[in-house]
């Protein structure tokens, strides 16, 4: 259901943009203020949510948006982090460099850049593209960020 | 961190945001406004949110439920509309298992199928308590509830209660989560004391239960195999939810070692497996 367009004339009540950690959403702030105001059922979204993010590693920070409908039902759909958060995240660093193509922030290999492409490819905007493709994309990021990819890091 | 939603009237948009306590919210406000080149700083207004308010809308959403012919899961501040059917009482308070999702309804007619009675349940993940309370209503003998969360254990004391169940048919433990995940910090969370690894063993017993239920996620049911296989005894019936239809595989690839007669039913995206625990295996 949560993946679904969401070509429907039920009359919407919110769109909700949260960001949760991977299959740990809890009847709790965040997620608890956010959706008991529009009476949605919380127990039932955290446990879609978790089930739907159960491959992604814990504690990675799941950008969702959710419709919340006037009949108190509602639909979400979930990103997984964006690429410039992966390709800091193991690289060790806080930001990308602030001269990219002159100064290099710091190095990845394509190993990485493979698991990211592997990641990200479960996100449904990205699923009509090839792995190569997506690798490709990622290559771009990178290096407008300043990170630099190698065949391999000994 | 900052949650925004928006509420679309005619021809004005509202946006609201949740901000934890303490936080800047001017300057969030302004680093926003910067950001797109607004040239002035709509207006907004500032309200406290209590606890209170969000939960209830939350507990607005929990009607009586009929999983199945007579059976029926009522909130406990409604009146059952079928006196006569079997009802099962529920105050969910924060815990998960209310009947109403596919999962719950799922794992409640295969307790409905398989229990004959004087069975000795072991509830894995039992939030709410509701798989635990229906198997003593179907004529189970004896039912343990373990979860890792506190208010899960509450939830199912009282939901115990509310079905005039006592200690002597129902035993609820709070057990020690096997990651460290198990707690966020983002907000003032009770702690999850738990006991250590070997006191789920004596929770869990050896091959002691004729029923194991375990309504929760693919990751916690890969990583819990041994304990849930370890805890039943040889025969005994094994069901495995909270898992979506194309989750099912990676526990077929799992539990089929263990399990043999296995079965998958299936209700909108979500799926339940339940097997017999094979006579001839030895786990320690």
């Amino acid at each position: 259901m949560a993946a679904k367009e969401i070509l429907t004339r039920r009359p919407v009540a919110a769109t909700i943009k949260l960001t949760v950690p991977a299959a740990a959403a809890r009847p709790a702030p965040p997620v608890g203020p956010a959706l008991g105001q529009y009476r949605l059922n919380l127990m039932a979204f955290c446990k879609d949510f978790n089930a739907r993010t159960q491959k992604y590693k814990p504690d990675t920070p799941m950008a969702v948006t959710i419709t919340a409908f006037k009949d108190n039902t509602f639909e979400f759909t979930v990103k997984s982090p964006s690429i410039t958060w992966y390709l800091k995240k193991a690289a060790g660093i806080e930001s990308g460099s602030g001269r990219p193509g002159h100064v290099t922030a710091s190095t990845l290999s394509l190993k990485h850049v493979y698991e990211i492409a592997k990641v990200k490819q479960n996100d449904h905007y990205l699923q009509n593209m090839s792995l190569e493709a997506i690798t490709k994309s990622i290559i771009g990021t990178a290096n407008s960020m300043g990170i630099q990819i190698v065949r391999d890091l000994d | 961190m900052n949650e925004d939603d928006v509420c679309s009237d005619t021809d004005e948009i509202c946006v609201s945001s949740i901000f934890l306590e303490g936080e800047d919210i001017n300057m969030s406000i302004s680093h926003a406004a910067d950001s797109i080149g607004l040239k002035e700083i709509p207006r907004y207004e500032v309200k406290i949110i209590e606890e209170d308010d969000w939960m209830k809308g939350a507990q607005e959403s929990f009607h009586p439920v009929e999983v199945t012919e007579g059976l029926w899961v009522v909130p406990k501040w409604i009146t059952p509309p079928d006196i006569q059917a079997m009802n099962i009482i529920l105050n969910p308070g924060l815990a998960f298992g209310t009947g109403d999702h596919p999962t719950t309804k799922l794992c409640l007619l295969l307790l409905h199928d398989c229990i004959k009675g004087g069975e000795h349940i072991l509830d894995y993940g039992t939030g709410t308590g509701i798989l635990a309370i229906a198997a003593l209503k179907f004529g189970a003998a004896f039912a343990v509830g373990v979860d890792i969360d506190s208010q899960a254990i509450a939830s199912a004391s009282e939901n115990a209660t509310l079905n005039n169940i006592g200690p002597d048919k129902l035993q609820l433990h709070l057990i020690a989560s096997q990651t460290s995940s198990s707690c966020r910090d983002d907000w003032p969370s009770r702690v999850v004391e738990g006991e250590n690894a070997f006191e789920i063993d004596r929770v869990t017993h050896k091959d002691k239960y004729d029923v194991v239920i375990a309504n929760i996620l693919l990751n916690p049911l890969l990583n819990l195999a041994d304990q849930i296989i370890f805890s039943a005894k040889p025969g005994a019936i094994i069901g495995l939810s909270g898992i979506l239809s194309e989750q099912v595989q990676n526990i077929l690839q799992k539990y089929s070692l263990f399990l043999e007669g296995i079965d998958v039913s299936k209700m909108d995206d979500w799926a339940c497996v339940s097997g017999r625990k094979r006579k001839n295996i030895d786990i320690c």
